[in-house]
């Protein structure tokens, strides 16, 4: 056999040329997912992840969950079914945390001068990590869409509590009672961001006295459950390889 | 017949099969010129960018929208002319080897574009909303524009298409039809750009305030995730690769 | 011919780099604060700010600045921007770099969006403190839901020292003293830390291996089951547990640490008090008002009645912030910004002291390069060429009375 019919001089060579590429894909999966899950998620879910008075027991609980859980879903579609890698959801949310973190440093803080502490990104990793292992030890994409998506709402209050609970602390400022995270949206002055913007609990009629969070985070397990499904299909139909008539040859 | 030649070329001569130096120096073209923008906005964006009827707002920033405006098209007429007129015509023929190193070239195309894709869609677009909840927005063209939408997403875009005009002319994989996955990694994110149409109309008659998830800006989302196609190409190769390498590898 | 081409890109992209570099030399003073790209009539028929005062122009880091005043809210509130029954008391500034102490409107604090009425006056203030060093346009802002910002006029103030030294101690209900600028953010990094490094673990631990192309041919060729080992499922297992076990964990010795923790606080406030103003005595009728491009002049035909007890003259006209003044009657004092100060800018045909009782047809004129400047001009443009602004009648003993006008503007060419 002639050096030109074979791709590769040797296993070795072979081993080298895979090893290199899942490097490159690697990183190309990770900065298109990035770019893609970032521009989605900022502008379906952005203002409660931006800021900390934004980070309330209802709303954010309630959004970003279900916005977020639609490209794990896909990833993890493609990743799953032609490589059997359950890594799909960690891939898009450490991409995305990267993306956010950048961000959040280099210019809501280089830039803009908003403290890190009114400015930093929600936490999406727990989660994450039980989508991946339940598709890994189910490698089924219905249970993984129903306890996987339940656990992804469920326990998204939780892990982002210790960085938030801080900031509910209340004060007594002029006045008026504010939490830490009222008082930070208040003298950290956002010109374009006035305070009728923020969409966060205002009261309602419920009947569950104060624990309004697990009633949010349980809603939005729901809804992820489903918006998993349909994430999963889009998934499969972005991971397909099929062609269509060229008009130019 | 040239092609076939310079394919036989390539081979006898042995080029490595990955440059790793291009994509060193692609990703480091980027970085470089990048943080000089961030810089460029870091000083001018306060100190010029706040009032679009000033006179120092046309120096810095209308100025840097022309320029910008008038190279990007420079350089993608330049750069897809290239790749297009410098095709092979017998792409079928070409040695698996000669193929495999093409694959290496195709995905150090592709890593340019994803890093491309990073900072157009996550590094500059949240950027954006860094500044609007921050300033008034007096203008379509405020800096962050100037940046986000009229030099970040012609970058991509341009990576995008040469990308995917490399594969077209130079892989044998691609010749099938067109790749569909691949019109969507690339046309998806491009529609981005004529999007930025809806979002200036809908903040000049609509609101002025900043609000990241009102329903005006989903149009961006829509198209962002087109950026999952990256999954259908990252699948094709996968197979062509490992249809290459396959019985020196299992 | 690519060899041209090509130099010819680089060339060019050589030159955008030096004609850059180069124009960084020039240091331009910040400008404005995108004031005059809002619409003539939106800044003319909504709210109009007046007595303003910013108590000081240079301040170093820590120290406070207070801009306190009046805003009339415009009873002929155009169509196109909803009424302010949620509005914003905002403040127009490059980013926090000051940051916004306190806010009052009617005595009232307003952290939150309130509700205004139509036609009545409220005073406000509202305290800064400086946080960043450099020279900031600081505006008087009212964000309208529906409607935008609407800013008000703006005033260079200086901030020396560094940003390092900013403070901003808060006293917590349960006691805790705390600096808010950076209470937190170890916590935060800390965390985030965490979860990433368990995160890069998991990927890492899938990546050490063949990835791609291996992993897909095994798939294709139907052994997709061999993929995934006994090993493989127990390390899944201790992360699965691992992180539900620290989840719950870690809401537990949270909720120890923090026993007090109250719901973000929100919901617009009603009831804020107007400012009681007599009803004045003069009243005003406009019988036309022109708008002359060439000289940049309005003028208006007024019919102005004194039923009053003192005779009064007309001292000042202003409009979307810009204040023409008849100097015969009226100086400022205040340090209102120059550019928006027109301190000849207001004639009068016939100024002399309006008896009690009398009714008299006189000619206006407010002349300024601020409408072009400020792009009042612009008015002629807009769907719905209306003006309107606050006259000021001052009596003998200085006690003043504020008319509003309200009234269609005939653009003149020639």
């Amino acid at each position: 056999m002639s050096a030109s019919q074979s791709a590769v001089r040797s296993r070795a060579e072979a081993v080298a040329v895979s090893r290199t590429f899942d490097w490159m894909i690697l990183f190309v999966l990770f900065t298109a997912v990035l770019g893609g899950y970032h521009i989605h998620f900022m502008l379906t879910g952005g203002d409660w992840d931006f800021w900390s008075d934004w980070k309330d027991r209802r709303l954010w609980v309630t959004v970003v969950p279900i916005v977020a859980i639609t490209f794990p879903a896909a990833v993890q579609a493609c990743l799953w079914w032609r490589y059997r890698l359950p890594i799909g959801a960690t891939l898009c949310v450490l991409a995305l945390l990267l993306g956010e973190w950048i961000n959040r440093y280099m210019n809501f803080w280089g830039w803009t001068y908003f403290p890190i502490n009114i400015c930093f990104p929600s936490q999406l990793i727990p989660g994450a990590i039980i989508l991946d292992v339940v598709l890994m030890l189910s490698g089924s994409m219905t249970l993984t869409a129903v306890a996987g998506g339940l656990g992804w709402g469920l326990i998204f209050y939780p892990s982002n509590w210790p960085v938030i609970a801080p900031l509910h602390q209340p004060v007594e400022y002029n006045g008026m009672m504010f939490t830490l995270a009222d008082l930070s949206g208040y003298h950290y002055v956002r010109t374009g961001t006035p305070e009728y913007i923020r969409m966060v609990e205002k009261g309602t009629l419920r009947t569950f006295g104060k624990d309004v969070a697990p009633v949010s985070a349980f809603f939005s397990g729901f809804v992820s459950v489903i918006i998993y499904f349909l994430w999963h299909f889009f998934g499969k139909w972005f991971a397909g390889t099929g062609f269509i008539a060229d008009d130019a040859s | 017949m040239a092609a076939t030649t310079e394919s036989v070329k390539a081979d006898a001569a042995e080029a490595p099969l990955l440059n790793r130096r291009n994509i060193v120096l692609g990703m480091l073209l980027y970085f470089v010129f990048y943080s000089w923008v961030r810089w460029y906005e870091g000083v001018y964006g306060w100190s010029a960018g706040l009032d679009s009827f000033a006179p120092e707002f046309e120096t810095y920033w209308m100025n840097f929208l022309y320029i910008e405006l008038v190279l990007e098209v420079i350089v993608a007429s330049a750069l897809w002319g290239y790749i297009w007129k410098t095709r092979d015509r017998k792409v079928m023929s070409i040695t698996p080897r000669e193929e495999l190193r093409r694959h290496f070239t195709h995905w150090t195309w592709l890593v340019m574009y994803g890093w491309a894709i990073y900072w157009g869609a996550s590094y500059f677009t949240e950027q954006d909303g860094t500044w609007h909840q921050t300033i008034i927005r007096d203008t379509d063209f405020t800096p962050s524009h100037v940046i986000e939408f009229y030099l970040s997403y012609p970058i991509y875009i341009i990576t995008g298409v040469s990308a995917f005009l490399y594969a077209k002319t130079r892989l044998p994989t691609y010749q099938e039809g067109l790749h569909l996955q691949y019109m969507v990694a690339v046309i998806g994110p491009f529609m981005i750009l004529p999007n930025v149409g809806l979002n200036e109309w809908g903040h000049t008659f609509w609101f002025m305030e900043e609000l990241f998830v009102a329903p005006l800006h989903y149009g961006f989302v829509f198209f962002g995730w087109a950026a999952l196609g990256a999954m259908g190409v990252m699948n094709t190769e996968v197979m062509a690769i490992g249809k290459l390498i396959k019985k020196d590898l299992v | 011919m690519k060899i041209i081409k090509d130099k010819v890109a680089s060339l060019s992209f050589v030159a955008l780099l030096m004609a850059l570099t180069a124009a960084m030399f020039y240091a331009p003073t910040a400008s404005a604060h995108g004031e005059k790209s809002q619409a003539a009539f939106m800044r003319m028929r909504t709210i109009h700010w007046y007595d303003l005062n910013w108590s000081k122009d240079e301040v170093a880091v820590n120290e406070t600045v207070t801009i306190s005043g009046k805003f009339h809210v415009f009873s002929g509130w155009p169509e196109s921007v909803d009424e302010p029954d949620v509005s914003f008391l905002n403040i127009g500034i490059p980013g926090p770099v000051f940051i916004r102490a306190g806010s009052w409107i009617g005595g009232q604090l307003v952290p939150r969006s309130v509700a205004l009425s139509l036609g009545e006056t409220y005073d406000f203030k509202v305290l800064l403190k400086a946080r960043r060093p450099g020279d900031w346009h600081v505006h008087t802002m009212m964000n309208v839901q529906g409607g935008g910002p609407i800013i008000g006029p703006g005033k260079w103030v200086t901030i020396t020292g560094s940003m390092s030294q900013f403070v901003n101690p808060i006293v917590t209900l349960t006691g805790k003293t705390l600096d808010l600028e950076t209470y937190n953010i170890g916590n935060i990094y800390f965390w985030h830390a965490v979860w990433y490094a368990v995160g890069v673990a998991w990927m890492w631990y899938w990546a050490k291996g063949p990835i791609f192309i291996p992993r897909q041919l095994a798939v294709a060729s139907g052994k997709a089951n061999t993929l995934i080992s006994a090993g493989d499922k127990k390390v899944g297992i201790a992360f699965l547990v691992g992180t539900i076990v620290a989840n719950a964990v870690l809401m537990g010795t949270t909720n120890e640490a923090y026993p007090v923790t109250t719901p973000l606080q929100a919901g617009t406030m009603r009831g804020i008090i107007p400012l009681e103003l007599p009803v004045p005595s003069v009243s005003v009728v406009v019988d036309d008002a022109t708008y002359r491009v060439p000289g940049r002049a309005m003028q208006m035909s007024l019919t102005i009645t004194n039923n009053g007890d003192s005779s009064v003259r007309l001292g000042e006209f202003m409009t979307a912030s810009v204040r023409f003044l008849e100097p015969n009657v009226l100086e400022d004092e205040t340090g209102y910004p120059d550019d928006l100060l027109a301190e000849e800018g207001l004639t009068v045909s016939d100024n002399s002291p309006l008896a009690p009782g009398e009714t008299r047809s006189v000619s206006v004129t407010a002349s300024d390069a601020a409408w072009e400047v400020y792009r009042l001009a612009d008015l002629i443009y807009d769907p719905d060429s209306r003006f309107a602004g606050l006259l000021f009648f001052f009596d003998e003993a200085g006690n003043r009375q504020m008319v509003m006008v309200d009234a269609p503007l005939i653009p003149s060419f020639i």
